[in-house]
């Protein structure tokens, strides 16, 4: 028994063409009304995420990106325009919050594994709730899943006994369960050092290679977005609309090579002004408020 | 040169290769240096075999020059039976799997070749020195495992890494045993010890020996103590008394009384107001006006109101607890995190089960806290009240013995209702432990 592929992993790409989870975004506004200040966090925003898509959505801190999320997950209420999925209608001006559901999953920025429950308990929870499956399918199917993600033996701790790196992944396992159609996460890893979060880039797309599902991934990290995504999306600065957007043609598979490639430094450069230009107006409208 | 450099070279050597490992590029430099360290050189020659199938798998092998060719036995369902391994390349981590482990492959050299050799147990244990990192290698590992070979289970046997003294296999009360052990091997308990000794032994001067003015009416420890253990108490309370067990017994049955039903009436009313912004609107204002009454301004109103003495008593204690618990379990409900609702909805839960499985559990340890609050309280205001009315009771006994002049059966009842308050303070924090493990195993994992 044996490893020679110690070294960098070359998952095989399954052949499957997925076709749901394509989210259109179309001419969202999303203003804030604290105290009658009118404040305008989303700007007439229009993008369209294909499915099975990767798209990255970059943004200083602050700038409105997370809102955006939160219009699709069904947590915060939009002043118009409208979200569609797969062709159905979210949320529009008419009824402007969607409903939570099973096929948006969302993986929070700081993580929302419940700490009184065992990772595994944390895995089956979905199907459990939905009575899709009974208790003993529901553990022996999220035992499975954590398995195949490289999670065996863990099952049995509780969340905060295992590191930080591992929960991420332990609660995308857990959005995977349900079979959604879209991924939404919120920074994840922005709470991580570096090492880990390299190794944790690697294991979202292995994941990913083989339950292809819609990613909408909010990042203010532009070289882990052009790492990951199909395509980026780079955001204004409050209020929030796509600024630029990068298609990003290294193919997938990726790994870690990626990163010291020709063309990943060439589409680094490209973009780099276009966040920095934000970065600054943010860090200005920052000093202006504080 | 001495020859320790040149081992300090060769482990550094042997450092830069495991860096380069996929499972091991997460560790720091002296995990990896303690690896390093924990390995042995082996010089072999070309065509020397290293192990054949069925084995007994004991080691990692590290190639630090040369060549090895590996051809994996057909039990392995290799993706790549053969492969040919080079420097800097790691195999033989059958090693590392559950249950005395074969080999699954053979392992031939091809050329003469320097090779680090590290037990699988002991690498075990020098990850096991880092657990953080240590499982993070492990479920790489895993990874790896599971894409080189279909074999199914044989990531599940990969052996785990046991954190800090084995916590996280320890359950329920053996938890409480183990933190006791813990505690007990900490200096805290002499420190503990040192502290009542001082406390004991200014009693003594103070009142015997130096005799100062403001003490001269104080019963003295050792006039206490005789009392106490007196088979024939000169004021008729000592442990050899019925009498002192029916007051021990009368005060905890009705704190007991009243602080079940302070937490049965108290915890609900504080999901609610926590759970129900409307509820809260309602009743939480009530609730601000008669909290900060002192229990004794209740006293009269009790009396008036509860024609039996018995039931005024239970009353007053009650009334401080159920606050108590109240409030601390609305705190709990408004601290709990709006991702763990917001995920729960994501996963498709109801609104019942949402207040099942995330508010109630999520709550808990703010409706300890209370309860620890509401235990102590309850005997605050018990005595309060049992020195007001009642015939029997701890309180009663202090009170009593005040206006007869029994000065040393004062302390007696003191004294007693300490340890009973504290003994009750325990047995809430250890049912907490009990049924919030996850928190639990977090603290003795912080070896707290």
């Amino acid at each position: 028994m044996d490893a020679t592929a110690l070294a960098a992993p070359s998952a095989a790409v399954s052949s499957a063409v997925t076709t749901r989870g394509a989210i259109v975004i179309d001419d969202v506004v999303k203003i804030y009304d604290p105290d009658g200040a009118a404040v305008m966090a989303v700007d007439h925003c229009s993008l369209n995420i294909e499915a099975g898509e990767i798209c990255m959505i970059v943004g200083p801190s602050g700038c409105g990106k997370t809102t955006l999320l939160n219009a699709i997950a069904g947590f915060h209420e939009i002043t118009s325009g409208q979200i569609l999925l797969d062709g159905e209608v979210l949320c529009s001006a008419e009824k402007p919050k969607a409903e939570p559901s099973s096929d948006r999953i969302v993986v929070f920025q700081n993580g929302a594994l419940f700490p009184w429950k065992t990772n595994l308990e944390n895995v089956a929870f979905g199907p459990l709730m939905q009575g899709k499956l009974n208790k003993t399918d529901a553990l022996e199917k999220a035992r499975a899943m954590m398995a195949d993600a490289g999670l065996a033996g863990v099952e049995h701790n509780y969340p905060g006994e295992v590191s930080s790196g591992m929960r991420r992944r332990v609660e995308i396992v857990r959005a995977l369960m349900n079979e959604p159609k879209v991924l939404l996460l919120d920074e994840p890893y922005r709470a991580l050092d570096s090492l880990t979060k390299s190794v944790m880039h690697e294991a979202l797309l292995e994941i990913y290679y083989r339950n292809k599902v819609t990613i909408f991934f909010i990042t203010h990290d532009l070289e882990e977005a052009i790492f990951l995504g199909h395509k980026v999306a780079i955001m204004t600065t409050r209020p929030c609309k796509p600024k630029k957007i990068l298609h990003v043609d290294i193919p997938h598979p990726r790994d870690y090579s990626v990163l010291t490639s020709k063309r990943f430094r060439e589409l680094m450069e490209e973009t780099n002004d276009a966040v920095h230009e934000e970065a600054l107006k943010a860090f200005a409208a920052g000093e202006k408020e504080g | 040169m001495s020859a320790a450099t040149v081992d300090e070279r060769a482990d550094d050597e042997v450092v830069e290769i495991l860096r380069q490992t996929m499972p091991l590029q997460v560790a720091r430099d002296d995990l990896l240096r303690r690896i390093a360290a924990a390995g042995r050189r082996v010089h072999y020659e070309a065509t020397q075999v290293l192990y054949e199938v069925d084995d007994i798998a004991d080691d990692l092998y590290i190639i630090v020059s040369g060549e090895v060719r590996h051809t994996l036995g057909p039990g392995a369902h290799a993706k790549e039976p053969t492969k040919v391994l080079k420097a800097g390349d790691v195999f033989g981590w059958a090693a590392l799997l559950e249950k005395t482990p074969r080999r699954l492959a053979r392992a031939v050299c091809t050329k003469p070749t320097e090779i680090v050799r590290i037990g699988g147990e002991t690498l075990l244990r020098v990850l096991a020195t880092d657990a953080d990192v240590g499982d993070v290698v492990m479920s790489r590992f895993a990874t790896m495992i599971s894409r080189e070979f279909t074999v199914p289970d044989l990531a599940d046997q990969l052996r785990r890494i046991h954190r800090k003294m084995h916590a996280k296999d320890i359950q329920g009360m053996n938890l409480t045993l183990y933190r006791m052990s813990l505690w007990l091997k900490s200096p805290r308990p002499y420190l503990m010890l040192i502290g009542f000794a001082l406390f004991l032994g200014f009693w003594y001067l103070a009142v015997e020996v130096w005799k100062l003015p403001r003490f001269r009416e104080m019963p003295g420890i050792t006039a206490v103590i005789k009392e106490w253990v007196s088979r024939e108490p000169t004021y008729g309370l000592s442990i050899y008394t019925d009498e002192y067990y029916k007051h021990i017994w009368v005060s905890v049955w009705r704190v007991t009384q009243a602080f079940v039903l302070a937490t049965l009436l108290g915890v609900p009313i504080g999901l609610f107001l926590g759970w129900s912004k409307k509820f809260k609107e309602y009743v939480f204002p009530v609730f601000e006006v008669f909290r900060p009454i002192p229990i004794l301004a209740w006293v009269p109103l009790a009396i008036v109101m509860f024609v039996a003495t018995e039931s005024a008593v239970i009353f007053l204690t009650f009334l401080a607890s159920f606050f108590a618990t109240a409030l601390n379990t609305m705190l709990g409900v408004e601290s709990i995190d709006e991702s763990y609702v917001r995920a729960a909805n994501c996963l498709g839960a109801s609104r019942a089960q949402v207040f099942r499985h995330v508010i109630l559990p999520g709550a808990l340890p703010f409706i300890f806290t209370g309860l620890q609050i509401s235990i102590g309280v309850s005997w605050f205001s018990l005595v309060a009240a049992e020195m007001v009315s009642g015939q029997y009771g701890l309180g009663y006994v202090i009170n009593t013995s005040y206006t007869m002049v029994r000065y040393p059966t004062i302390v007696i009842g003191m004294i007693t209702l300490g340890a009973v308050g504290y003994v009750t303070s325990a047995l809430v924090r250890v049912v907490g432990d009990y049924l919030m493990q996850w928190r639990t195993r977090e603290l003795a994992l912080g070896g707290r």
